[in-house]
């Protein structure tokens, strides 16, 4: 594996990870009224910018409203999506015991069905995170993002299929809800019955979100039923394309590593720390924007304490980082802008063969120690021998 | 309808998932808070010191309110540190009045009832469920009728005693109120005007910790039963207190009728258990898997753990935490059974874990 974080021994990662641990602890004891009333207002934000938006899309008889309100109503679909469906859905606010918020009776506005998500994300993502054929969203199964996954001609199209991807987001992730959940069968048991009723379940999570955007309220509209379906769809459009953007930042950016299953076996919790503070990157930006990702700018955080109520990670994500720099791992990181284009970086590096692709993405930052802090004989920087430049930051 | 198959088969399903309910409360509680068409939400609009570890809450419920007895019980779920929470209290007012009142008093270590004596003050929320309890009269009012009360358990009798008292009763009543010392009285006042405005009713307060002149002291017991009723066996008997209480008065009264009514707080209606080592709960939806050590309900040890499944009362009566057992048994708390191994839906905050269980949660 290739790694631009300093290697670690093995008490030197329980040690990493017993003060991780306690910083969680000590983040956890804090929980209480102020994340019930952020997620309170987020509810509410979501809920007007709802009601605006389509009463604005509906009621519109000139452009600008109509742009105001469809733009409400791709607002209203992030929140709901990010900052309250993705984090209730982690179960950060079950201890509320609010139903409204609880991981066990929420449903969003989004083709996937929320129970098959939480498999492949909750369980899948997060346990397996960036270990090549477990964690079923490395590339979302058509993207190669690393020498691991074998060339073959067709990745040569993965900038257009991942432009498609980009706009029809929501179908990609519901699609390969089901799926994930069928290849998980232990192969003997695996028929068509039961990806038949996998799939049932997403049909069903489609028809409900169709006929609501493009049937019941184009039909409320009556005669003005085309400008309320355009208005979904330009709607739809959006929080597509935002949240592709967010997450494909989240594990793709070009430091992000990923593992073979072998690296797992018998792994700790202070490696599976480890693991994800290497696998995942963040984006910097404004309180607003953090919000509008649903946090997942801080997504090294979100993966380290998935159960963390998310407004909190702005408060550990310094913490986090010092600790990270005190044992000379690489805290990823970076502004919205430079993220995405190093996810763009890799998409089309890997396209092509690793010949290509390795000089593509050579410039890669390698670990610098740290002064005054632990020093450690053994340290060493990993780099395949065909590196050829190393441009040291 | 083959093109939409679910909405077809399912019409109900589907405007569920339109959330209308959630849409009208959202609305409605913007215009006020108290305002809802699925939860009956109660403001207080007056706090009355009782004693000095007991509140009475006057509550303004919304429309959905339907009214109860005297003598029931309702879940009242309030909100401490962000976290709902949702306890049982009497209503110790009585349906004649045009508001309602609950009447709490602290209890070492209750989270609801201490947090309720302290911070609720005028113009809270709370959110109430629906009455319940047959501690109540019967139809045919008896002629004579003794209530023994502990502590806080005089909360329904109050009640209950308001509403013979606007039925204009003309039998007897004895009211053996049980009480830790003179300043422990609960709605004194309230309980002296019955008395003053009526010609039915005598109360004995009879004092267990702080003995006091003129009146009797200790706890229930045969003797004092015989000083303030002739033929005991004539009297309709309701006893609302703590355990021990009624316990002893069940013992003395064998062969009256009584109605009793036990106030638990939850945790406490289990049958303790020393069971030694753990079980393996996997929780399927989740794909965790926690060890609990099946001396408490699932539902508190899960919570021990930092896993939240949705609950209400807590006591197995509102079937909020009712969850899918697909493997394993657990023993019933309420009924101290214990249930089959397969597939079954459980209340997990009446159910202690018995073998290795698998639970969809
Ligand atoms: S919480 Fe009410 S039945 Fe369990």
């Amino acid at each position: 594996m290739r790694t631009i974080s300093k290697k670690l021994n093995n008490e030197e990662i329980e040690a990493f990870g017993k003060e991780v641990d306690s910083l969680r602890e000590e983040v956890m004891s804090k929980v209480g009224k102020e994340d019930a009333d952020h997620i309170r207002f987020i509810y509410k934000a979501y809920r007007y910018t709802e009601v605006l938006g389509r009463g604005l899309i509906h009621f519109s008889f000139e452009p600008i409203s109509f742009v105001a309100g469809t733009l409400l109503l791709a607002t209203s679909k992030i929140i709901n999506n990010m900052e309250l469906g993705h984090n209730v859905l982690h179960g950060q606010y079950d201890w509320m015991n609010d139903p409204r918020f609880n991981s066990r009776t929420f449903e969003w506005d989004i083709v996937c069905d929320a129970h098959q998500w939480k498999f492949y994300h909750n369980y899948m993502h997060h346990t397996f995170t960036n270990v090549l054929n477990k964690d079923h969203d490395y590339g979302y199964n058509f993207t190669r993002l690393t020498e691991g996954q074998k060339w073959k001609p067709v990745h040569l199209t993965q900038p257009f299929t991942n432009l498609f991807l980009a706009m029809n987001f929501q179908w990609g992730i519901g699609a390969h809800g089901f799926r994930v959940e069928h290849l998980e069968i232990p192969k003997k048991q695996r028929n068509k019955r039961s990806l038949k009723d996998f799939k049932k379940v997403f049909f069903k999570k489609i028809e409900l979100q169709v006929v609501k955007d493009y049937l019941l309220f184009p039909v409320l509209a009556g005669l003005n039923f085309p400008k309320i379906i355009l208005g979904n769809m330009i709607a739809n459009l959006i929080r597509n394309l935002w949240t592709y953007a967010v997450i494909f930042c989240g594990h793709f950016t070009e430091n992000a590593e990923s593992f073979t299953t072998d690296e797992i076996v018998g792994e700790t919790k202070a490696q599976w720390y480890l693991r994800q503070l290497k696998g995942s990157s963040n984006l910097e930006g404004s309180k607003l924007f953090y919000t509008m990702t649903g946090h997942l700018s801080h997504q090294i955080e979100h993966h380290m304490f998935p159960g963390m109520p998310a407004i909190r990670y702005r408060e550990v994500a310094p913490r986090l980082k010092e600790i990270c720099e005190k044992y000379g791992q690489h805290y990823n990181t970076g502004s919205f802008l430079k993220q995405f284009a190093s996810v763009w970086k890799r998409i089309i590096a890997y396209s092509f063969p690793d010949s290509i692709a390795g000089k593509l993405m050579g410039n890669r930052k390698v670990y610098l120690e740290p002064k005054g802090m632990i020093s450690q004989p053994s340290f060493q920087i990993s780099l395949p021998a065909k590196e050829k430049s190393v441009t040291l930051t | 309808m083959k093109t939409f198959p679910f909405i077809y088969n399912q019409p109900k399903e589907f405007l569920k998932f339109l959330q209308p309910g959630d849409w009208a409360d959202f609305l409605l509680g913007e215009i006020n808070p108290r305002f809802s068409v699925t939860t009956v939400k109660a403001k207080v609009i007056a706090v009355r010191e009782e004693t000095a570890d007991a509140k009475t809450l006057v509550l303004k419920p919304n429309w959905l309110w339907k009214g109860f007895v005297s003598g029931q019980h309702v879940p009242v779920t309030i909100e401490i540190a962000g976290r709902r929470v949702t306890r049982f209290y009497s209503l110790s007012s009585f349906p004649g009045e045009k508001y309602l009142s609950i009447t709490v008093k602290r209890q070492a270590g209750g989270l609801v009832s201490n947090f309720i004596n302290q911070n609720i003050k005028k113009g809270d929320l709370l959110e109430l469920g629906e009455p319940s309890g047959e501690f109540v009269l019967p139809k045919v009012l008896p002629s004579k009728i003794l209530f023994l009360a502990g502590g806080s358990g005089i909360t329904p009798i109050h009640s209950i005693l308001k509403q013979l008292q606007a039925n204009q009763f003309k039998g007897k009543v004895t009211l053996l109120y049980f009480v830790r010392s003179y300043e422990d009285i609960i709605l004194h006042s309230s309980l002296e005007e019955i008395v003053k405005a009526t010609g039915f009713l005598e109360i004995r307060y009879i004092f267990s910790d702080v003995p006091r002149e003129g009146f009797d002291s200790g706890f229930l017991t045969k003797e004092i039963l015989q000083k303030y009723t002739d033929d005991i066996k004539s009297y309709s008997v309701y006893v609302c207190g703590p355990g021990p209480m009624q316990t002893k008065a069940l013992s003395l009264l064998e062969g009256n009728e009584v109605k009793s009514e036990l106030f638990l707080l939850p945790g406490q209606s289990q049958l303790k258990v020393k069971k030694t080592g753990t079980v393996d709960v996997f929780l399927s939806l989740s794909h965790k898997t926690i060890q609990v050590k099946g001396e408490r309900s699932l539902l508190e040890e899960l919570e021990d753990q930092g896993i939240y499944p949705p609950s209400g009362c807590r006591m197995g009566i509102c079937h909020t935490c009712v969850c899918k057992k697909s493997a394993g048994s657990v023993t019933d708390l309420s009924k101290g059974e214990v249930s089959e191994l397969g597939e079954e839906n459980i209340q997990i905050c009446i159910s202690r874990a018995e073998s290795n269980l698998e639970l969809e949660l």
